[in-house]
């Protein structure tokens, strides 16, 4: 069993991280270079780092950048660490990580539902959550939901 | 012809009997779900005023839709509500069937229940406690017995409209015979 500041040592000696923080205790923060995420996510699951608990994404739209993040957890060291790593936001294409834990299949398709980011390698890319949509992915920052709502619905009207 | 039968005597002795046997099909879509329990357990207890769950679609005459719909849960809805036998009564249930709710500006919910499905009756509230339940199904009775919940003629007689807005939010709406 490690404590943070180990972890932090063994992250900055081995992976090549961009920046590693601890937020708070148990949870640690590593952001990657994305040419080196895989083989990162790779050393991590071999050091005890087995549950992917989630990925997110979010949308940095002024530095027209998506950051996926992969939720981590290991039961050894009880310690949650987050890594990160950015892709450009026009050509939103990264590579699926469905080899190391199958899994995430399903939490790419959902990222591809929610921001419309391709995973190379994941050939099941059918809608997941949503149901024949035909806008623009709804979690992007640059979708207006009020436009979209007026649009699509009508709203009640009241009389007096 | 229809008028004439409705209004028969044969019609309100159906009437009659229809309104002290209603089963309920709830659809807990939302939040809504949690007030079902006390109105059907001993607390409030609506089994005294012969409403009952059901358990299948085929075997209920109320749809109760208990709380904000999705478009993807809306197309759920549409199919459980055509398997339903005549007559079969719809109730929204919490302001989120009436206007859309607390989901007013959300990209996927539905906002006005009235447009997809008929519905005979709602009740107001966010969310409505079950004696605003048990108040909600004796105006339901009183409306089956003076012959106006009339939902499932209106949902045929105005099929076209209620199929064009479906197919406005939902895409194709498949139907098999």
């Amino acid at each position: 069993m490690r404590n943070e500041s180990e972890v932090i040592e063994l992250i900055k000696n081995k992976l090549n991280p961009l920046d590693v923080k601890k937020l708070r205790t148990q949870n640690l923060a590593v952001t990657l270079k994305k040419d080196e995420l895989i083989s990162g996510l790779n050393y991590l699951k071999a050091h005890s780092y087995i549950h992917l608990a989630t990925i997110s994404c979010v949308d940095w739209i002024d530095d027209n950048e998506f950051e996926l993040v992969y939720h981590l957890f290991s039961y050894e060291d009880k310690i949650n660490i987050s890594v990160k790593t950015r892709i450009d936001r026009k050509e939103s294409k990264f590579v699926t990580i469905k080899n190391i834990w199958a899994v995430a299949q399903y939490y790419e398709r959902d990222i591809h539902d929610f921001f419309g980011v391709e995973f190379e390698g994941n050939d099941d890319m059918d809608e997941l959550i949503l149901e024949n949509w035909n806008d623009i992915p709804p979690m992007r920052k640059d979708f207006n939901t009020r436009e979209y709502v007026d649009e699509k619905y009508e709203w009640r009207e009241y009389h007096g | 012809m229809k008028d004439k039968f409705k209004s028969s005597k044969w019609q309100e002795v159906i009437n009659w009997a229809q309104k002290r046997s209603l089963f309920m099909l709830h659809y807990c879509t939302g939040c809504g779900a949690i007030e079902l329990p006390p109105t059907m357990t001993s607390r409030y207890d609506m089994s005294r005023f012969g409403i009952g769950p059901a358990a299948t679609p085929r075997q209920a005459d109320i749809l109760l839709i208990t709380g904000y719909l999705s478009t993807k849960t809306l197309r759920r809805v549409i199919y459980t509500y055509e398997q339903m036998q005549d007559p079969k009564f719809v109730m929204g249930f919490g302001s989120c069937t009436i206007n859309g709710g607390m989901y007013w500006d959300s990209y996927n919910t539905i906002k006005q229940l009235d447009k997809y499905i008929p519905v005979d009756l709602y009740i107001a509230g966010c969310m409505p406690r079950p004696e605003a339940i048990l108040e909600g199904f004796m105006e339901l009775k009183n409306k089956i017995e003076t012959g106006n919940a009339d939902g499932y003629l209106r949902y045929k007689e105005d099929y076209d409209f209620y199929k064009e807005n479906q197919e406005k939010v939902l895409g194709e709406v498949k139907r098999r015979q």
